[in-house]
């Protein structure tokens, strides 16, 4: 990593914010010839980065941005003629939430007035909010800023759909194994139980069956990379989880059968929002559908780490607004220490969408942007 | 098959179909799309459980276990899922949920 | 498998019976909806029973092989409250 200290001229250096995308390596080798032709004397590759600032626990993200960031640099070291461009890196808005494309370019556009940057090149795969499209309403944006954005071009003949990440061998081998299994278990395991014709007829049509699916969706399911190490842990803690699920679902059951079968049906349902303290894949789709399964709280939508959660009466949402599942997920998938964390109501992360002292912003009926 | 799991047969399948007629009678009482899908998805995954569970006893140790219990994970994974996906079509399609004081539908 | 107390096989089968009740119930929230969302509801619910049914019959029967059909059954419902309300959405888009 090339730092230098010197101010630059103005408008002479070239912003680009990165993250784990499958296009990252292209769009650093494009960021660095651009730079060079057009002349920019720096390279500025910069993470907007979400995590929360509670506890310890994002440790985990925060050595993934700098690994991140790292390969970058190295990257684009590589990349670098003789006299081109300087390469810096930088992680910014680590002290804010993000969550809206205008956060985005909030805190691009506050980066690139510190460095008198007028041009930003982004990578088209880069995917800021997880799972939710940012990038075109960040671009929208960032040019009504009057920055002059643009995409990085790349080399790729068939453009991949969201849904698809790079999968490797691991993902392969994981869906190949458990596709196999289940394949076995509908056949009742005569693989291990019949003669000899049995195990060979199992085996050859089992890997034939799991090839076939392995095969054509190992890019699609397991999207995140998959990391053995923590993949244990995170097991027997769900194990642990479990149960406590349970009770919690056969506890409020018998809440939500009374109020069905009372005569007067007392409901008084409201949407509320909650800005839960996890992310990732797993780990929100752990938390969403826990809080649905249990019973009067309904995650409508995800958007980003802001849950939209329709509570159906009172009881139930400030089981939510106390956050004892998000505690739950957190120990699941971070670990014990980080359990103990404010609840969404202390933090200020939960809000109602209707009733009496609701904020005012409405439902809105999907006029914004949608995967 | 002794005393005991009969009578814990018995109990998990009254509790299954007792929780599953409450889900019923959820979704045709309760007054929006939201609502019905707190039932849908909760107190018929309890009552499909429950009823499962009664299964699995009733078979004690064969490999349809594995079948009835792997028929309860899916059962727990997808209801919710399948209950999120509904409600988050009928929210962008921009039906607003249900509140005191509004007229049933 | 035996099962030598012949009420436990009757008392599957009535439990199989009044879900089937219960079933035909709910269709009317089917029919009269009102808005898509709340039929796809009404038939995952009965999707749902569908299964425990088949999973009932499996062992009132006798017969493994259903609960089989009810493992592939919970994956169709599921299949089918996700790609319908994937599909009723204006916008036409999938993920």
């Amino acid at each position: 990593m090339a730092d230098q200290t010197q101010d630059p001229a103005p408008g002479d250096a070239l912003l680009v914010p990165v993250g784990e995308s499958v296009t990252l390596r292209n769009t650093v080798a494009n960021a660095i010839e651009t730079a060079a032709e057009e002349g920019f004397a720096e390279a500025h590759f910069v993470t907007p980065v979400t995590w929360h600032h509670v506890g310890d626990v994002d440790r985990a993200a925060r050595e993934a941005v700098r690994r991140l960031l790292d390969r970058v640099s190295v990257w684009a070291d590589e990349d670098t003629p003789e006299g081109g461009p300087t390469v810096r890196t930088n992680v910014i808005g680590s002290d804010e939430y993000l969550f809206s494309p205008d956060d985005y370019a909030a805190v691009l556009a506050e980066y690139a007035d510190e460095h008198e940057i007028e041009r930003i090149l982004v990578d088209p795969e880069y995917s800021p909010g997880g799972n939710v499209p940012l990038l075109r309403p960040m671009e929208v944006a960032l040019a009504k800023r009057g920055f002059e954005v643009s995409e990085a071009p790349t080399s790729r003949p068939v453009r991949r759909s969201r849904l698809t990440r790079a999968g490797g061998a691991l993902q392969f081998g994981l869906l190949f194994g458990v596709s196999f299994l289940f394949y076995q278990l509908l056949g009742g395991f005569s693989i291990v139980t019949g003669d000899s014709f049995d195990f060979f007829y199992e085996l050859f049509s089992g890997s034939l069956a799991a090839g076939i699916v392995a095969g054509t969706l190992y890019t699609v399911s397991l999207s995140d990379r998959t990391r053995i190490r923590s993949l244990l842990p995170q097991f027997v803690r769900l194990v642990l989880f479990v149960p406590y699920l349970l009770y919690e679902i056969v506890k409020s059951n018998v809440v939500i059968t009374y109020i069905i079968l009372h005569p007067k049906l007392p409901i008084d349902p409201r949407l509320t929002r909650v800005r839960s303290a996890v992310w990732g894949g797993p780990a929100l789709t752990t938390l969403a559908n826990s809080i649905t399964l249990t019973p009067g709280t309904l995650t409508v939508r995800t958007e980003g780490q802001d849950l939209y959660v329709h509570g159906l009466f009172a009881g139930a949402r400030e089981g939510i607004a106390a956050g004892s599942l998000e505690r739950a997920v957190r120990f699941v998938f971070y670990g014990r220490r980080t359990a103990a964390i404010p609840s969404p109501e202390e933090r200020g992360d939960y809000e109602e969408l209707q009733g009496p002292d609701a904020a005012p912003a409405p439902p809105d009926g999907g006029e914004e942007e949608l995967p | 098959m002794n005393e005991f799991r009969l009578a814990a047969i018995l109990a998990l399948l009254a509790g299954g179909v007792f929780f599953t007629f409450v889900s019923i009678v959820g979704v045709l009482r309760l007054p929006d799309v939201y609502a019905r899908a707190h039932t849908a998805s909760q107190t018929d995954t309890l009552g499909a459980g429950l009823v499962v569970g009664a299964v699995v006893l009733a078979y004690g140790a064969e490999t349809e276990v594995i079948k009835a219990v792997l028929l309860l994970v899916f059962i727990f994974i997808t209801n919710p899922t399948a209950a999120h996906a509904v409600t988050r079509a009928a929210y962008e399609e921009g039906i607003e949920p249900w509140t005191e004081g509004d007229e049933r539908r | 498998m035996t099962l030598a107390v012949p009420t436990l096989t009757d008392a599957f089968l009535a439990a199989a019976a009044v879900l089937v009740v219960l079933a035909i119930a709910v269709l009317y929230r089917a029919v009269v909806g009102p808005t898509m969302q709340d039929r796809v509801i009404a038939v995952n619910v009965l999707g749902t029973n569908t299964v425990i049914i088949l999973a009932l019959l499996a062992v009132a029967l006798d017969s493994e092989s259903f609960l089989d059909i009810a493992l592939v059954y919970a994956l169709l419902n599921f299949l089918m409250a996700v790609a319908i309300s994937k599909f009723t959405v204006k916008r036409g888009d999938v993920i």
